[in-house]
């Protein structure tokens, strides 16, 4: 399995020995060696289920699979690139901000409620699972983890929602009851909320 | 990365290892701009946190009191409640200030928050705003926020803020228009695209910079000037015409 | 030399008789002390006739600070590096993302279309920029922008570094600059027209390179 390293905070750098790595299309940046680049199917290839699904649900996640030999540099829209582990469990995370997996890692679609009706993102997020490293993208700053457990339930701005994991309930609270009055205020009218156990990864700025 | 908590977040500073986001622990009530909320966590067995507009009746009272800045009262809530607030805003680097019984003049788009012990005007410089009295505020900058002290010339759109000194004065520098493209721009007091003019100031206190983001046009500077058209008889309106084309022409950098 | 950092997106310079600096215009964000600002046509001997009506759409607007004095630098929150010329190969750089240089540094701008037709204007509409280049030579430091900071990857001989020319900002030392096509590559890139097209830099030296896709 590759070393997902950082060079600064706003790029990943990744070494291919003969492997290969799914990153989101458009990521890379430079390249020293023989590497090759192949759209990874459509629904980041794993298979037909989930691609009918994420066609259904009009949720696109361009992957491509880099392969070969050398050193690829990835990077996207100057976002802060943090790499997590994941030790067989299953990390929810909004499609764009994922900037690449290790091979061994399986991605699915999962329904994510009405959280992003009206700010047009989709309603599905993408799930991840296995063994290996991810590396997601935060706007605005490095992103934030925040606990989440009985004693501490956590109400998040949708706009500001990288990631989550772990066994969390989501519902949706109207607290933010200016965004009704002002029209031309953008942004959801209510907040997310989770109560469980796991982690939450929000990002300083808003989508 | 380990996860944080109420625990372990900061009572008023910024996220650990995160000049972009700050935490804040509520009780009671604050002022807040639209759009700055990133996250809460309400405390335990209290009443949540809640965010509602400066006109809502049930804030209080106290809002017409503090918050004088007509202009801006669409952009403003109160949050009230009690809890640990995590706030952003685009990116910027955020930081907290203290004024004690001091004045201190911030870009209206830079203010985040501000206890209700203190009052706000607006600044007579469009699209700044005047905090006055005692109390902590939170403001952010594109990248850290840069100190200097007068005698300073600045460009306008890196201006922050300035405390303690006096308002500026427009300073222009007549060399530099008289020499740039043979002096055809340069004597059209209305164009002002580069190093044509400053702000000048004087005195003792501090000046704050940046460098902003393309200064997006301040929306509340627009419904100022929309105003004021109306005053303005045909000729008038015909030279303010001719400088807003002079302008938008070298808009190109 | 005379640049110094103050974050990631300001540097200030020292200003004295004998060191000015180079900037394009809108970069001066404050100044203290007594300092002139005087525009300044970089590179116009180099072109000659070609040019005309082109430079000025294209060329940015350079001034020259001079007095004695301290100005700070910046532009539009982009951020900045600040990239050391040693005397052994030019420093190529978009024109547009070239914040400030020390004067004694020789600009010359290039029109990329002469550097074999098609290929030249290419290159240059490809890394989205347009046909001019500014090149530095000598000893000194230039202050460059870019959406989000550089990297710098090094050009090793017989190790080519291929680069997508949208995240592309400048190489310095004896490296040449390549257009060419990559089939594959549309996978890689993933955007717009230029997709299949890619920046592959030969010779000995470094590649200044930013986190992201997006021009200035």
């Amino acid at each position: 399995m590759q070393a997902f390293r950082t060079n600064g905070s706003r790029v990943l750098a990744i070494d291919l020995r003969g492997d290969a790595v799914r990153a989101a299309t458009g990521s890379m940046i430079a390249y020293i060696g023989e590497v090759t680049f192949r759209h990874a199917g459509s629904g980041g290839g794993d298979g037909l289920l989930a691609g009918l699904k994420r066609r259904a649900a009009g949720e696109s996640l361009p992957l491509m699979t880099c392969t070969g030999q050398g050193t690829v540099w990835f990077a996207k829209d100057a976002m802060e690139v943090t790499v997590v582990e994941l030790a067989g469990d299953t990390l929810k995370v909004e499609s764009e901000q994922l900037l690449a997996l290790s091979d061994g890692l399986r991605t699915d679609v999962a329904f994510a409620g009405v959280r992003g009706v009206s700010s047009g993102q989709g309603l599905f997020t993408t799930t991840v699972t296995g063994h290996g490293a991810v590396a997601l993208l935060s706007a605005g700053g490095p992103p934030i983890a925040l606990e989440v457990s009985p004693q501490f339930p956590l109400v998040v701005d949708p706009d500001a929602f990288v990631a989550s994991r772990g066994q969390l309930n989501q519902t949706f609270v109207t607290d933010v009851s200016w965004r009704n009055l002002i029209g031309e205020s953008s942004g959801e009218a209510f907040s997310l909320r989770f109560d469980g156990h796991g982690v939450v990864y929000i990002q300083p700025e808003e989508r | 990365m380990t996860p944080l908590n109420p625990t372990t977040l900061p009572d008023n500073d910024n996220v650990p290892d995160n000049a972009y986001a700050f935490c804040r622990r509520l009780d009671g009530q604050l002022f807040m701009q639209t759009g700055r909320m990133i996250a809460y966590y309400p405390a335990p067995g209290g009443p949540g946190i809640r965010f509602e507009p400066l006109t809502a009746a049930s804030v209080g009272g106290f809002v017409a009191q503090r918050f004088s800045a007509p202009l801006y009262t669409r952009d403003w809530v109160v949050a009230t409640g009690s809890g640990h607030l995590l706030l952003g805003d685009r990116g910027y680097d955020i930081n907290s200030y203290d004024l004690a019984e001091g004045n201190l003049t911030i870009r209206a788009a830079n203010l985040l928050a501000f206890d209700t012990s203190l009052e706000l005007k607006q600044s007579i410089v469009p699209g700044f705003l005047t905090l006055v009295g005692t109390g902590t505020f939170l403001a952010s900058s594109s990248g850290p926020v840069i100190f200097a002290e007068p005698p300073i010339r600045v460009d306008p759109d890196a201006l922050v803020g300035w405390a303690d000194c006096p308002s500026p004065s427009h300073h222009y520098d007549a060399r530099w228009m008289t020499g740039f493209l043979g002096g055809a721009m340069g004597m059209l007091f209305g164009v002002q695209s580069g190093e044509e003019r400053q702000f000048d100031f004087t005195g003792a206190g501090t000046v704050l910079l940046q460098s902003s983001e393309h200064a997006v046009a301040d929306p509340h500077l627009l419904r100022q000037l929309e105003g004021q058209v109306g005053t303005l008889s045909a000729p008038g309106l015909t030279r303010l015409q001719q400088v807003i084309q002079q302008r938008l022409g070298a808009q190109q950098y | 030399m005379p640049f110094t950092k103050v974050n990631g997106k300001v540097v200030t310079a020292t200003v004295a008789p004998g060191r000015e600096v180079l900037a394009r215009r809108g970069a001066m964000l404050a100044y203290t002390g007594d300092v002139g600002f005087a525009p300044v046509h970089a590179g116009q001997g180099g072109i000659g006739g070609v040019a005309g009506r082109m430079m000025a759409g294209e060329q940015v607007a350079m001034m020259v600070a001079q007095g004695s004095g301290t100005v700070h630098y910046g532009f539009r929150g982009l951020h900045v590096t600040v990239i050391e010329l040693d005397g052994s190969g030019p420093l190529t750089v978009e024109a547009d993302r070239l914040l400030a240089h020390d004067a004694s540094l020789q600009a010359t701008v290039v029109f990329l279309g002469s550097q074999g037709g098609i290929r030249g204007a290419v290159r240059g509409a490809v890394s989205g920029q347009g046909l001019f280049t500014t090149q530095l030579h000598g000893h000194g430091s230039a202050a460059v922008l870019s959406h989000g900071g550089t990297i710098a990857i090094p050009v090793h001989p017989g190790a080519p570094t291929t680069v997508d020319p949208q995240a592309f900002v400048a190489h310095a030392g004896q490296v040449q600059a390549d257009i060419s096509l990559n089939a594959s590559w549309r996978d890689a890139v993933g955007r717009g027209s230029g997709e299949a097209i890619q920046l592959k830099l030969t010779g000995s030296g470094t590649v200044h390179v930013q986190a992201s896709e997006q021009k200035l």
